[in-house]
């Protein structure tokens, strides 16, 4: 369908007002990603439209809305006025010390016994987390393979449209993508040889979460949930 | 005015502060606007249960967007407002809110004295379009307020206003293109 300016406007108006519906609003929706025009017609009508919210009234919500909130945003960590203020997390990635600090809250790391299946020498360890008693997932790896396995044991799954994405956090630098995870069974990541020597070096891994899909950005963009270290076994 | 100009710039200095991710200012921020904000989801939504989801799903796009947010955009307030619009028809939408509560819903729209939109809502409308609305005919009017407020689909205005969808969805861009004519500056 032409973008001509009619056809612009009238989409714009019936998209701020609602009316566009279905298909038709999720194409609209992919105009307004491609064109600076597009968005500011929608811009002028939700500025214009928007006139009309000011007398409806209001209602008070109730505290679980709160409470819900402040929970998915960060359930991981203390509430808002705590002596933890960590506001810039997401925005860059801190060196590992401030990392460790504040992953120290929520984290404990663990020895895990060699199993029978990682019987040659290769980095092992848990994602865990301190209000729960089961592993999140145990780490192993395949000596000589450069494979390295999550097995998901008290994971439970990313809030609904999110995924969880694994990290290499080396010693200098920005963090290495491994790509995200599932919960539930066993996941395989190969690494690369210049993954496999960031990790041999730090042994340390991150799990942030992203978007569906995982970060865009080629960094962390969401919150940081855990921070594991391995151990060489 | 100056008092309204005044809690905009309080809350463009608290959503300044939630894009450095404050989260002490993302709870002001959340008491500053959620009645105001409640109150349009629980009217367009007319469910309370899913007013309180779009609310809450508002509120975790705007800790995530804010860093978005810029003055081409409108007012902070209209910017919040527009995300929670959006999320709840969004919802009402993909759980098919009107199919569920069905025809007595819209009877009950349909049933008021005044007619299907109620009368604080259709005058508060004119006076804050600067009589705009005014250029319009009553149902190319009343079918823009009932998808505003109400969240009505086409099908559900020809339903409410008894009339062929063709003729609703012409009202809507007749209507639309009047207001455009005389809004702009």
């Amino acid at each position: 369908m032409k973008k001509t300016t009619e056809r612009i406007e009238m989409l714009a108006a019936e998209y701020v007002l609602g009316s566009l519906e279905g298909s038709a609003r999720k194409r609209f929706e992919r105009w307004m990603v491609d064109s600076a025009k597009v968005r500011e017609e929608v811009w002028f009508w939700e500025q214009k439209l928007g006139l009309l919210s000011a007398k409806v009234p209001e209602v008070s919500p109730p505290s679980s809305v709160w409470s819900a909130i402040e929970r998915r945003l960060w359930r991981h960590e203390s509430p808002v006025g705590s002596a933890q203020s960590r506001a810039n997390h997401r925005w860059f990635w801190p060196s590992w010390s401030v990392v460790a600090t504040a992953a120290a809250l929520v984290m404990a790391f663990v020895l895990i016994q060699p199993s029978p299946e990682t019987s040659q020498t290769g980095l092992s360890g848990a994602i865990v987390q301190a209000d729960t008693s089961d592993p999140l997932w145990l780490v192993s790896e395949a000596g000589q393979s450069n494979l390295l396995k999550l097995r998901s044991v008290a994971a439970s799954a990313a809030d609904t449209g999110k995924d969880y994405e694994l990290w290499i956090v080396p010693e200098n630098g920005q963090p290495l993508s491994l790509g995200v995870i599932p919960v539930g069974g066993v996941h395989e990541v190969r690494l690369t040889k210049q993954a496999r020597a960031a990790l041999s070096q730090s042994r340390t891994l991150a799990i942030s979460l992203e978007p569906l899909g995982g970060s865009t950005t080629g960094a962390p963009s969401g919150p940081i949930l855990h921070v594991a270290q391995l151990y060489e076994l | 005015m100056s008092q309204n100009d005044n809690s905009q710039d309080d809350l463009m200095r608290l959503l300044l502060a939630v894009a450095r991710e404050d989260r002490e200012a993302f709870q002001q921020l959340y008491h500053s606007v959620s009645s105001r904000m409640f109150g349009m989801c629980l009217k367009l939504a007319g469910q309370r249960d899913l007013a309180e989801e779009a609310l809450q799903e508002a509120f975790i796009q705007i800790w995530h967007r804010s860093r978005e947010y810029h003055m081409d955009k409108g007012m902070p307030l209209g910017w919040m407002m527009s995300i929670a619009r959006y999320r709840t028809l969004d919802m009402m939408r993909s759980r098919k809110v009107r199919h569920n509560s069905g025809e007595e819903h819209l009877e009950h729209i349909a049933d008021g004295r005044e007619g299907p939109l109620d009368e604080s809502l259709r005058s508060a409308g004119e006076a804050q379009l600067t009589g705009c609305l005014d250029e319009l005919s009553d149902v190319q009017r009343d079918s823009i307020l009932l998808s505003y407020y109400k969240g009505l689909t086409h099908d559900e205005l020809a339903q409410v206003l008894n009339s062929p969808l063709g003729t609703v969805k012409s009202w809507i861009r007749r209507g639309l293109t009047a207001l455009k004519r005389c809004l702009e500056p």
